[in-house]
């Protein structure tokens, strides 16, 4: 069972798979830098009170706003649902 | 092939590509800085000579190499990467390449070909020059080159940007694109849908300049913000986006995922990649170094260490600096018969110019620790981890570069706000830079403190010690409060992005340090160092010459006193320099300006000082000692402070009195005194509105807290 999630409210270590981007300006600007659908995108940690994210996608990384880290909708295997 | 023509190379690449390792291999010191028309984005260009014997030719040929600022696509998000779209879109543009040298980084080479197949997508003949081949092999990444080349048709060279290992390779590379005619037709990389085609068919009727299907869509979508189009030409793309309804965005998107759909079997088929945990060291690091408290803690600690060493180090090469203009201006003086002339030359021109050089080492030293800390990849974590706080000020994590760097000067950390896309966001950044205390402000907090504290312990603490860490904590909090209420104030409804890269450590490329260093070094000496010069000169005739003969009766005046005290040659010479100063229209000035200043504490001889420091604040220290006429003595500030706690008011009390220094020195803290920050502004933001706004808002505040301090203390 997969069920989809904002990347914003994902949990440091929690991965998920790209699905769909909810705004076209933000999706334009993470395409080009290689955040694509179909690719996998892991939560490494976040910094406290709204703060940034910091993600890795085939082994890069990246920080992405709170805001901008909302935008992103990730396919979530069950399994790796560790905090549940 | 042309012989008379100068044949142009561009090189383009993703941002972290190491592109600029590539042009400086390519061009070394053969390189100057320059802007593109019409905005502030640096434009780098070199040359490269291919000789005859080397490479067997009947002439040597000379190339130009323009090193355009990196980006992910032709979709641009800030003025840096429009850049590279205007020059691309625009083959009648000066700086249009004849041919193009696309640095990738192997290690990421799905996303940096994305770039790529668009600029293939443009038609323009170009090199893919494989980096990092050392980080990758690293990383068990290896390319099959063969197999690269044969699928996307063009010459191939791998290359290691750091060691040099390939450029030999890529120098024939070039050599033969450019004995190549006629130029290779590409095909088109990427499937326009029906709208794209139709529309990019009506934009290539209407404007029959437009000699690409590719370039046509690119105007289709960018038209409105492209500066070589008119008005009509954009009238008419306008009209055909309206009537074939392209929808830019989602276009944008449906472009992007198809390029990287195409992309993606070929990468696969070229790469032997052995699987294995690819930037363990980098995630180690950052485990530590983007921590949200050890995070902060290593920034300041590494902040700290900056400003000592730009302190303790800077110190001597500065004395030797001074040293050597005061000896040069002696035996000057000495040499050369005494006329206006050679006052001219020492007290103007070259007093000016110890004022601009005296700055290198500071700088220097500054510009290596920042382009040290970008080249190994420290300077993209400092944004993420600041990022939230600056938001909640208006700024954006990028400005924490521009606000670290305005702690030794202004001016480069004004430039480098042009990474920031959002223009309400870099607006800020530069209005409130100047706020933080820079090195032009040390001396004289140096000079003035002594007037406030004794230099003695309270605790452990050296108590002027606190006192400066106290100016610049005032100078911190201002700068931040005054974001606050410009956020508030400016309207905006441009998207702000933060998404940023962030790259695998690794050691410092000490060339490329290098060669920022003394590119930074070189355009302070000439940006600033003009305005410096041509003010420092306007100052010196302010202060030598006066209205009406008073100059020489004053003269005579001081003569007869000297004579009377049997004062000694060079006490004469200073003690008519003060006295002349104070008839001159230097004076004058000082003293019409004296009823504004006077709630603040100031005198007209402060006066005198705070106008000669509108060419740089340091200024004030120098003046200082004209005045108190200690000129030629030295500039030392001790018997500077002796004069100067010996200076009574009319009403027989000491003039500098706690009250009044502090008040001077919240003055400084707070002022916008330097011409060259404003003139760069200026630049930066096209026009005179900013510079104005800034100066004033910065003149309240200096007038305000001054007035405040001084009623408080006294």
């Amino acid at each position: 069972m997969n069920h989809l999630e904002s990347l914003s409210n994902l949990k440091d270590g929690q991965k998920g798979t790209i699905h769909h981007f909810t705004n076209d300006h933000m999706a334009s600007k993470l395409l080009s830098m290689g955040v694509l659908p179909g690719k996998c995108i892991r939560l490494i940690r976040r910094l406290p009170f709204g703060g940034g994210l910091y993600i890795k996608i085939d082994n890069q990384n990246i920080a992405l706003r709170e805001d901008e880290a909302r935008n992103i909708v990730l396919d979530i295997a069950e399994k790796t649902e560790v905090y549940l | 092939m042309n012989s008379n023509k100068t044949f142009k190379f561009a090189l383009v690449g993703n941002p972290n590509a190491g592109k600029s390792s590539v042009f400086n291999q390519l061009t070394g010191l053969r390189q100057k800085v320059g802007n593109f028309p019409g905005v502030t984005v640096e434009k780098k260009v070199g040359s490269l000579t291919f000789n005859t014997t080397e490479y067997t030719l009947d002439n040597s040929i000379t190339v130009s190499i323009i090193d355009l600022p990196g980006t992910y696509s032709l979709y641009p998000n800030s003025q840096d990467e429009r850049i590279v779209l205007n020059v691309l879109a625009h083959p009648s543009d000066p700086n249009y390449p004849d041919f193009i040298i696309y640095v990738a980084d192997l290690t990421h080479l799905e996303r940096h070909l994305l770039l790529f197949t668009q600029i293939k997508d443009l038609n323009i003949p170009i090199i893919l020059c494989v980096n990092m081949i050392d980080v990758a092999a690293e990383h068990g990444i290896f390319l099959d080159k063969k197999a690269l080349s044969d699928t996307i048709n063009v010459p191939i060279v791998t290359i290691n940007g750091r060691t040099g290992e390939g450029f030999d390779e890529l120098k024939t590379n070039m050599l033969s694109k450019m004995q190549s005619d006629p130029p290779p037709q590409y095909k088109m990389f990427y499937q326009p849908n029906q709208v794209e085609l139709k529309a990019a068919e009506d934009i290539r009727l209407s404007l029959p300049k437009v000699d690409n299907a590719y370039r046509a869509i690119l105007l289709a979508h960018h038209y409105a913000k492209m500066p070589f189009l008119n008005t009509d030409e954009k009238s008419i793309i306008k009209h055909i986006v309206e009537k074939h309804h392209f929808e830019d965005l989602r276009l944008q998107i449906t472009e992007t995922l198809q390029r990287f759909d195409k992309l993606r079997p070929i990468i696969e088929k070229i790469f032997e990649k052995n699987k294995n945990n690819h930037s363990s060291i980098t995630d180690k690091i950052d485990g530590i170094v983007t921590h949200h408290v050890v995070g902060p803690l290593i920034f300041f600690s590494i902040l700290f260490f900056i400003f000592q060493s730009i302190f303790a180090l800077a110190s001597f090469p500065m004395d030797w600096i001074e040293g050597g203009f005061m000896q040069i201006n002696a035996s000057l003086k000495s040499s050369l018969p005494e006329h206006w002339l050679t006052n001219l030359l020492t007290d103007g021109v070259i007093a000016g110019l110890s004022g601009v050089l005296v700055f290198i080492p500071q700088i220097a030293i500054l510009f290596f620790c920042i382009s040290l800390l970008e080249e190994v990849g420290y300077m993209a974590r400092t944004v993420y981890l600041f990022d939230r706080i600056m938001q909640k000020v208006g700024l954006n994590g990028r400005s924490i570069v521009a606000l670290v760097s305005s702690g030794a000067c202004a001016i480069p950390a004004i430039m480098s706000t042009r990474t920031i896309s959002n223009w309400k966001e870099r607006l800020i950044t530069i209005l409130v830079t100047p706020l933080i205390s820079c090195s032009a402000r040390i001396p004289v907090y140096a000079l003035l403190v002594g007037f406030v504290v004794p230099s003695e312990n309270w605790w452990i603490f050296n108590k002027q010690g606190l006192v400066f860490t106290g100016l610049y904590l005032l100078s911190i909090v201002s700068a931040l409060s005054a974001a606050y209420v410009f956020k508030k104030i400016l309207k905006s409804d441009e998207t702000t992005f933060l998404a940023i890269e962030l790259p695998e450590y690794r050691l410092p490329h000490w060339k490329n340090v290098g060669i920022t260093v003394f590119e930074k070094v070189k355009s302070f000496v000439t940006e600033a160092g003009k305005v410096i010069l041509i003010v420092s000169m306007i100052l010196w005739f302010l202060a030598s010459f006066g209205p009406g003969n008073q100059m020489q009766i004053v003269e005579e005046n001081a003569r007869k006193v000297a004579s009377e005290q049997k004062l000694s040659e060079q006490q004469t010479k200073d003690l008519i320099t003060s006295q002349q100063l104070q008839v001159s229209y230097a004076g004058y000035l000082g003293k019409f300006i004296e009823p504004a200043i006077k709630p603040l504490g100031f005198d007209w001889k402060i006066g005198i000082a705070l106008i000669s420091s509108f060419a740089a604040r340091e200024v004030f220290v120098g003046t200082m000692a004209t005045i108190y006429s200690i000129g030629s003595a030295s500039e030392d500030e001790g018997s500077i402070r002796q004069q100067m706690k010996a200076e009574l008011r009319p009403d027989g009390k000491p003039l500098y009195t706690m009250a009044t220094a502090l008040s001077l020195l919240i003055f400084y803290v707070f002022a916008m005194q330097c011409m060259s920050t404003m003139a760069v502004v200026k630049r930066e933001t096209k026009s005179w509105k900013w510079p104005i706004i800034q100066f004033l808002f910065m003149g309240v505040l200096a007038y305000v807290g001054s007035f405040i301090v001084f009623h408080i203390f006294s």
